[in-house]
């Protein structure tokens, strides 16, 4: 009984022991996953007939004929839709309609006096046609003010039926009459007493449909590429054609209790008016009007981005990490190789061995944010003002401060590499007579080679993937195209970091603020399968003799 | 010297290569003598880039701190009071809660981290053949390698989201989130510096437990968790380095209210701690003004109590070290 007890539990402990290597390879997975899979639609997605156009005109990318073909396609799938938003709006907007019947029989008045000059009819019959065109104009705008269908009604019969028709025949008032008809007909079908409330809906309605769509016209003269087209993508118009579909509240279901969110199809709103069929046809045909197609945009990894992250890639923060990781590593290698080889050729442990290995370990232990004030302490505000180089983050800035991060790394690995070189070797190279140093350059060295490499890219794919240490000493969010040593750079780390809490702009593009992080992790991953590729290897070949 | 010289002096009698007397003359000896010391001079010299960056660390840390330091009442309001508001026209830098919140963040993780780092390195060194063990070695260096920054993406898009909608939590960036994530981080290094501890313990240790009739549970839990226990704790101390000092993920998952969560045992309540603090802070400071001194002191304080950490930890090390022989 005891025993099985006993081996119970030791099953017990060895389930338990695999359960959390699972649980670690688990893990990896949580957080790679989502990075990966949704930063993967940052690069393959349904691109539509508007990332086509942002393409052409904000990047000169792609056949310029073709496109123009495709965008009058789209406008022409359109057009039903801004046609029943434009009629609809006419019974709803009564600002607009007044306007223009202003504006008619301002010019009406000018017809009139022209002809009075011309001598084509006497000035007493120009005053009584402006009287009468004056009368139905007032009458027309009292029809547009009233909430009332019936009143409304009257007027625009009183309008029609005017005994003036006759006489304003052939004249610009004669499209009074053409406007009465038109509002009579959406009165018919408008509840008018809802008017605001639907002013209020259609406004939403337009400002969805130029989110989807673009602005209706080429607007150029709109200062953010972002407003200047309509969705790119097919997974973010499925979410905008969402927000047309349906209206959103929070309605209390019970007190006490917290709200619940309750999704009405918008088009009740819009029950019986010409744009109900709107969103039917906007659902039906949402692919003729935008055009997606399967897209694979390699260049996100190397283009710049427009206003933000909006549109584009992150090719300046690429440069700026590639960058500050090169500068780091060019510094950091040779030093560190240098400080392995004195640690392992050059002397026993000595006092000096000790403490020199106390400070490895100590700077292996700083803190990445402290190594981020030093470098804003020393190097931002004391060294390099003081050379009179560079005011102010730079990249060299946070080059140097990295190099000093990755230091311990690369002396650490390079020591073991070069520890590991057996000792036959050296011995062999000494015995023909070559001095230390030549031993150390032609024997030792390249064999400790793949060892050492191993090192420098990984401590390259964790100067790549620092935060902390470039927040005060080199990174910005917004910025030009890195290209100088002494100005500060965009980073891959930091814009991921800005895009996931900052940016009120990413917060609208999720696929550009995954793309970031996937760039990243893309990089460090890559670099970091270099490094364990390398490592296997070297152990093939120890072991293989 | 050089082995391409014209053999004029050989004599007939030599073999052939032995082309330079063996014995060198005493200015080549001397000459040889000094380049190879001024050659570890210049050595050293590269190699105690090392130390006088610690020194410089430590120095201008220091330096910028001192301003804070010194000033009368600063440094007791530091670590007692928890009002810390250093933007008002008097400002109050009470740094309590921060220190707190960083506290409570690395224990929170190391409660998730040191069991599991611990029985993943038991299962790598005692359980598990070779062939599966370099399967599983790259999952932990990819764990390790991850950028910190993209642990705090995923923190506050993927996770924090989550434990809103599912979990019903009134915010997902909070101590619970943060401590999560930095165990993950520090799992890959318990469980690489523990396995090497465990791996070191002879097999002649596990050997003679097998042989009284112990389980592998009982050889691992009574034998070889005990005789490595230095090389434990010290994988430990350096996992809670790595989750004290660690800046991004805290920054961005923990929500970062200054309070002290109370009942204490309120695991979802955002916390700042001291690495979120400089980070966010420093950014919107005049340098030179109090606040940045305050935020400099934050800074020696994590330098400190890293550098004691580590002191510890490796002074375990050795003694592990010292013991195996």
């Amino acid at each position: 009984m005891r025993t099985l007890i006993r081996r119970i539990l030791d099953r017990l402990f060895t389930s338990v022991a695999g359960l959390s290597v699972l649980l670690m390879s688990a893990a990896l997975v949580l957080v790679l996953g989502p990075i990966l899979w949704r930063g993967a639609t940052a690069v393959v997605f349904q691109g539509t007939v508007e990332f086509r156009r942002m393409q052409l005109y904000e990047f000169g990318r792609g056949d310029a004929e073709a496109v123009k073909a495709e965008v009058a396609q789209a406008t022409q799938a359109r057009a039903p839709v801004y046609q029943m938003l434009d009629e609809f709006s006419e019974g709803i907007l009564v600002e607009k309609l007044s306007d223009r019947a202003k504006d008619i029989n301002r010019s009406f008045d000018d017809q009139v006096a022209h002809r009075v000059d011309a001598g084509t009819i006497s000035s007493e019959e120009g005053r009584r046609l402006g009287r009468a065109a004056r009368k139905l104009r007032r009458t027309l705008l009292d029809a547009y003010d009233t909430d009332d269908k019936d009143e409304a009604l009257e007027l625009l019969d009183e309008v029609l039926s005017s005994p003036a028709r006759k006489d304003l025949k052939n004249t610009v008032a004669e499209s009074l009459f053409k406007q009465a008809g038109k509002y009579k007909r959406i009165v018919e079908s408008v509840d008018l007493t809802q008017r605001d409330t639907y002013a209020e809906s259609l406004r939403e309605v337009s400002d969805i449909l130029r989110e989807l769509f673009g602005p209706r016209r080429e607007d150029r003269a709109a200062d953010l590429a972002e407003v200047r087209y309509g969705v790119t993508r097919a997974d973010q118009a499925a979410r905008v054609l969402d927000r047309l579909l349906w209206t959103e509240k929070w309605v209390p279901v019970e007190p006490g209790k917290p709200l619940v969110k309750k999704r009405t199809p918008r088009a009740e709103r819009f029950q019986g008016t010409p744009i109900a069929g709107l969103f039917s046809t906007v659902e039906r045909d949402l692919d003729k009007m935008l055009r997606p197609e399967t897209t694979v945009y390699w260049r996100f990894f190397t283009d710049n981005s427009t206003t933000g992250h909006f549109f584009g890639g992150v090719g300046p923060e690429v440069v700026g990490t590639l960058m500050l990781t090169a500068l780091a590593m060019a510094i950091a290698v040779p030093i560190g190789v240098v400080t392995a080889a004195y640690l392992v050729e050059c002397t026993k442990d000595t006092l000096v061995v000790r403490i020199l290995r106390t400070c490895i370990n100590t700077l292996a232990g700083v803190p990445s944010i402290v190594f981020g004030l030093f470098g804003l302490a020393f190097f931002v505000l004391w060294a390099l003002p003081g050379l009179d180089l560079a005011h102010g983050s730079s990249v060299l800035a946070g080059g140097l401060t990295l190099a000093l991060l990755v230091l311990p790394i690369i002396i650490r690995s390079s020591e073991e590499a070069i520890r590991a070189v057996p000792q036959s070797y050296k011995e062999a190279s000494l015995a023909l007579g070559a001095g230390g140093l030549r031993t150390f350059l032609t024997v030792t060295l390249p064999a400790a080679l793949p060892g050492v490499l191993t090192g420098v890219i990984l401590s390259m794919s964790r100067a790549a993937g620092e935060t902390a240490p470039i927040l005060f000493t080199a990174a910005v969010a917004v910025g030009p195209w890195p290209g100088s040593l002494l100005k500060p750079c965009r980073t891959l780390s930091y814009a991921s970091y800005d895009m996931a809490v900052g940016d009120r702009v990413a917060q609208r593009v999720p696929h550009n603020q995954f793309g970031m992080i996937l760039a990243l992790v893309l990089l460090v991953l890559i670099l970091n399968v270099a490094a364990i590729l390398i490592r296997s290897r070297i152990s093939r070949k120890l072991r293989g003799g | 010297m050089n082995s391409n010289q014209t053999p004029q002096a050989t004599s007939s009698t030599a073999a052939d290569g032995f082309d330079r007397p063996l014995l060198l003359t005493p200015g080549q000896d001397l000459s040889g003598w000094a380049f190879r010391n001024v050659g570890r001079a210049l050595l050293f010299l590269v190699a105690s880039t090392c130390i006088l960056s610690v020194l410089f660390i430590f120095l201008f840390i220091l330096r910028e701190a001192i301003p804070f330091l010194t000033k009368s009442g600063y440094l007791a309001e530091l670590f007692t009071s928890r009002e810390w508001y250093p933007a008002r026209t008097k400002p109050l830098f009470g740094g309590w809660a921060i220190l707190v919140g960083s506290v409570y963040v690395t224990l929170g993780a190391l409660v998730v981290a040191v069991p599991i780092g611990l029985l993943a390195a038991v299962f790598l060194s005692d359980i598990v053949p070779f062939r599966l063990r370099q399967v599983i070695k790259p999952i932990i260096e990819l764990l390790a390698a991850i950028p910190s920054v993209a642990y705090g993406f995923f923190a506050v898009l993927v996770f924090a989201p989550w434990m809103q909608n599912t979990l019903g939590m009134d915010t997902g960036t909070n101590a619970l989130n943060a401590s999560v994530i930095l165990a993950v981080m520090a799992i890959p290094t318990i469980v690489s510096i523990s396995e090497d501890a465990l791996t070191a313990i002879g097999r002649e240790i596990r050997e003679g437990a097998y042989a009284l009739g112990s389980t592998r549970a009982e050889t691992t839990l009574k034998v070889i968790l005990p005789a490595a226990r230095s090389g434990i704790l010290a994988a430990i101390i350096l996992g809670m380095m790595r989750a004290i000092g660690e800046t991004m993920v805290v920054w961005m998952a923990s929500g970062n209210a200054v309070q002290v969560p109370t009942p204490w045992w309120d695991i979802t309540t955002s916390v700042r701690t001291m690495t979120a603090t400089i980070a966010g802070e420093m950014g919107e400071t005049v340098h030179g003004s109090d606040h940045y001194h305050a935020l400099f002191a934050i800074g020696l304080a994590l330098l400190s109590i890293t550098f004691v950490l580590n002191i510890i930890s490796e002074s375990l090390l050795a003694r592990a070290k010292r013991k195996r022989g």
